[in-house]
């Protein structure tokens, strides 16, 4: 009995001895942990990307394209009609308002540039092919782009158009009307031809006063891009309580 | 590695924590002030123009 318990009060001295580790295998282990946690840290940065993209560049957009919008809508309250103001677009030259899109007004600037979308507008493009500003009068395409997720995702719902939708673009004198009747859901990138002031491809021959919206899908990814046409359907004048037209109600 | 660090920190558990929460609060502002932005234009998830590029 006293042999036994001997034993037993040897083992448990001994016992902390084996748990300690050979030095190679320590080193094996450090080096695996620290492996571990970085991929870990990898996954979650790429977590934090994906938030970036998707939140984060909307919140800081819509507070860019918010705040030059409030600057326009000012400047118009305070130029006289058609006066020496109606030329001043640096901040923009008007709004677009697309019911079935539920996003409100879009604030439409120049160019089609990086820095210009990623205020949450939509830009008209000016290269490789110019569009034809609606306030010229002249026929032409009027043709623009925007975001499909992330920095104010302005074209997200560009799918939910239909074919006799209206599209309206507001300036500071004048509501064109415009009806969608074309749609086209995928083309390749390099698909400049729609860009056309007469757009072929959505079955037109004649020149006319056509607006054209572009944006990428499918959505998360810039694959394809995906085209909506319309065509002028009227011109209505801005009355002094900014009553929008009936398209909007 | 963040074994390493949370030894390295000083005070008790509960200042460790603290400086713990502003160092990750730190790196999440330079990701997204600075590298996010800088990454983003190298990504191909963005462009929505049509062009002859």
């Amino acid at each position: 009995m006293a042999a036994t318990t001997d034993d037993t009060a040897e083992h448990t001295d001994d016992s902390p001895a084996p748990r300690r580790r050979p030095r190679g295998t320590g080193r094996l282990a450090l080096a695996v942990s620290v492996l571990g946690e970085l991929l870990i840290t990898a996954g979650l940065v790429l977590g934090l990307f994906v938030v970036y993209s998707l939140w984060w560049t909307n919140v800081i957009a819509d507070r860019k394209a918010d705040r030059q919008a409030d600057r326009i809508r000012e400047q118009w309250a305070h130029s006289a009609p058609s006066g020496p103001g109606a030329l001043d677009t640096k901040d923009g030259i008007g709004f677009l308002h697309v019911p079935a899109m539920h996003n409100g007004e879009v604030l439409v600037k120049k160019g089609t540039s990086t820095d210009v979308l990623n205020d949450g507008v939509a830009g008209y493009y000016i290269d490789p092919v110019k569009a034809t500003l609606p306030t010229t009068g002249k026929a032409g395409n009027f043709t623009l782009a925007a975001h499909r997720d992330g920095h104010g995702a302005k074209f997200h719902n560009i799918d939910k158009l239909a074919k006799g939708d209206p599209i309206v673009f507001e300036t500071r004198d004048d509501w064109y009307v415009y009806k969608v009747y074309d749609i086209l859901p995928e083309t390749s990138k390099f698909n400049v031809d729609v860009l056309a002031q007469v757009p072929e491809e959505s079955g037109v021959t004649k020149p006319g006063h056509y607006i054209t919206l572009t944006t990428c899908t499918p959505v998360y990814t810039s694959r394809y891009r995906y085209v909506v046409w319309g065509e002028l359907v009227r011109v209505q004048k801005v009355d002094s309580k900014r009553t929008p037209p009936k398209e909007l109600r | 590695m963040y074994g390493w660090i949370w030894r390295h920190l000083p005070g008790n558990t509960w200042v460790k924590a603290l400086i713990s929460l502003v160092l990750v609060l730190a790196v999440v502002y330079v990701l997204f002030q600075y590298v996010f932005p800088w990454a983003e234009p190298l990504l191909p998830f963005n462009d929505v123009t049509v062009n002859n590029q």
